[in-house]
């Protein structure tokens, strides 16, 4: 599957070009028969990452993995940067000015951070779900439809009807809101309305989905659902998500990074690093660095 | 650059309950180290009023084994343990029923007191017998020392070690040796007794395997000690 991805154009587009994206080559549509191998290929490959804000370092010595259709949860106690790396995937930190970011990232072999990447084609196919359920003041139809429709996949008609009601049925939200396109995303409830933000990022038909704490704000059957979803849909996506639950970590993460943070010695900020990085079944049973042993049983952190 | 482990530890009634847990099975242990002692003195001198209160003794490990296994239920349902405390937790509930298990076999050893006459009448194997019952005590304080320290040499040498091969054939051989009129009697009780013996030192054993996987957590120990 993964030598089906096409690779991330490095061609010179500013980032102001949006014709671009017409041009940008297609993702291949999600296949019915997803081919999920024991050792996928690896989607991201990150090495000796940091990343400051302005002179602070508030994360350093990143190195890790992500492979196709796996799950893979960063874990660890607040500030330890985890957000930080998971916003550099779909470069996100672009948008914070003082934001810089070092070292090695690499999405199929392409740096990500080359200058010729386009990040309007990158959050395209890299979607992402926030902590708090955002979806757009608008209706069901036109939150899922607003992807498609900016990034030129799908304008109107049935082409358009199609890509949202996929998107809902992949989120398990369709049965729930069929009868209600036209109402408002915002009158749903909150397990309902983060399941309509992951259908909205599903709609673009991206290859990953970020996740920054897509439950913590819900209660735990909401929570629930997005756990399955996110074991249904992993087939055919790539997952990385950011959680404090480590219950949650552990049920639904195939390999697992604990980051943590320590304080510099000159000044009184501190800075995150990765700790270990291993399947999760080993990070929860016997992980080898103490710290993580520490972290994941719950005595520091 | 430091990590933060000048905080203060969380979880501390967590790590309260996990220590008096391990207490606790200490205790029973101890418990079943007082009927392993009871078990040698009825088999040397026949006492059947000793024999009483090793049986009634080995209520009080039951109950204990009961109690222990609920606070394990507890502990797993309301604190979701993981990785040590995860292996300790279960290893509780493994060593529990090894315990038990050593207190039962330590009572059918008792319970052949009112046969302590037929034993002796035959010196070959009454002698090895004693000697077992030393060899299998002995295993059993080193399979609690191991526990109360958490020690993982004594529990390495537990796991590696089987001194009660060393009786196995003359055991054999004596067993056969039996003669006189109530010789299959005699044979078949102590057999009984020698099994029993050979068994405790086993389950020491296997406790000696159990704390060597709760304290390396390599999966090698753990195929190990399912043999």
């Amino acid at each position: 599957m993964s030598s089906s991805v096409p690779p991330l154009s490095t061609e010179a587009h500013p980032m102001t070009d949006r014709t671009d994206l017409d041009k940008a080559a297609p993702t291949p549509e999600p296949s019915a028969t997803p081919a999920a191998t024991a050792d996928g290929a690896t989607v991201f490959d990150v090495d000796d990452l940091s990343v400051y804000y302005g002179d602070f370092r508030a994360v350093r010595d990143v190195k890790l993995d992500i492979k196709e259709h796996e799950v893979t949860a960063f874990i660890g106690p607040s500030g330890c940067g985890k957000t930080t790396v998971l916003r550099c995937f779909n470069r996100m930190n672009d948008l914070i000015e003082i934001a810089r970011v070092e070292g090695d990232l690499r999405y199929h072999g392409v740096d990500l951070y080359d200058p010729k990447v386009n990040p309007v084609e990158v959050r395209r196919r890299i979607g992402m779900v926030f902590q708090k359920p955002n979806p757009f003041p608008k209706s069901i139809y036109d939150n899922v439809a607003y992807g498609p429709r900016t990034a030129g996949i799908a304008k109107k008609g049935a082409a358009l009807d199609e890509i949202v009601e996929r998107s809902l049925r992949q989120a398990a939200l369709w049965d729930e809101v069929k009868d209600r396109l036209k109402a408002s995303g915002l009158g749903l409830s909150g397990g309902q309305q983060q399941r309509l933000c992951i259908a909205r990022a599903l709609a673009t038909n991206p290859e990953v989905i970020l996740m920054d704490e897509p439950c913590s704000a819900l209660d735990p059957i909401a929570t629930g659902r997005i756990e399955d979803l996110m074991e249904e849909i992993k087939a055919q996506y790539t997952i990385v998500i950011v959680t404090h639950n480590m219950q949650q970590a552990a049920r639904v993460s195939d390999r697992c990074a604990f980051f943590t943070t320590e304080v510099n010695e000159t000044s009184d900020t501190r800075t995150g690093l990765l700790v270990e990085f291993d399947a999760t079944e080993t990070m929860f049973s016997n992980p080898s660095d103490e710290r993580t042993e520490s972290y994941v049983t719950g005595r520091f952190g | 650059m430091a990590t933060p482990s000048s905080e203060k530890p969380v979880r501390q009634a967590f790590t309260a309950e996990l220590e008096q847990l391990r207490i606790q099975v200490e205790l029973m242990g101890v418990r079943v180290d007082e009927n392993l002692e009871r078990t040698r003195e009825v088999l040397r001198s026949g006492d059947a009023d000793l024999a009483l209160v090793t049986l009634q003794a080995d209520d009080l490990i039951d109950a204990m084994n009961v109690s222990l296994t609920e606070r394990c239920y507890d502990l797993l349902s309301r604190e979701s343990p993981v990785a040590g405390d995860l292996r300790f937790v279960v290893s509780v509930l493994r060593v529990l029923s090894e315990l038990e298990r050593i207190g039962d076999l330590a009572l059918r050893v008792v319970k052949l007191a009112p046969d302590w006459e037929l034993l002796r009448a035959h010196p070959a194997t009454f002698d090895l017998l004693l000697s077992m019952a030393d060899t299998a005590v002995e295993q059993y304080r080193t399979a609690l020392r191991a526990w109360s320290a958490q020690d993982l040499g004594l529990a390495s040498e537990l796991a590696d070690q089987r001194p009660m091969e060393a009786f196995t054939e003359r055991f054999s051989r004596d067993l056969l040796g039996i003669e006189g009129p109530d010789a299959v009697l005699a044979a078949v009780r102590t057999l009984v007794a020698g099994r029993s013996l050979d068994r405790i030192a086993d389950h020491a054993a296997i406790i000696g395997a159990r704390i060597r996987y709760l304290i390396t957590g390599d999966p090698a120990h753990l195929t190990a000690e399912i043999r």
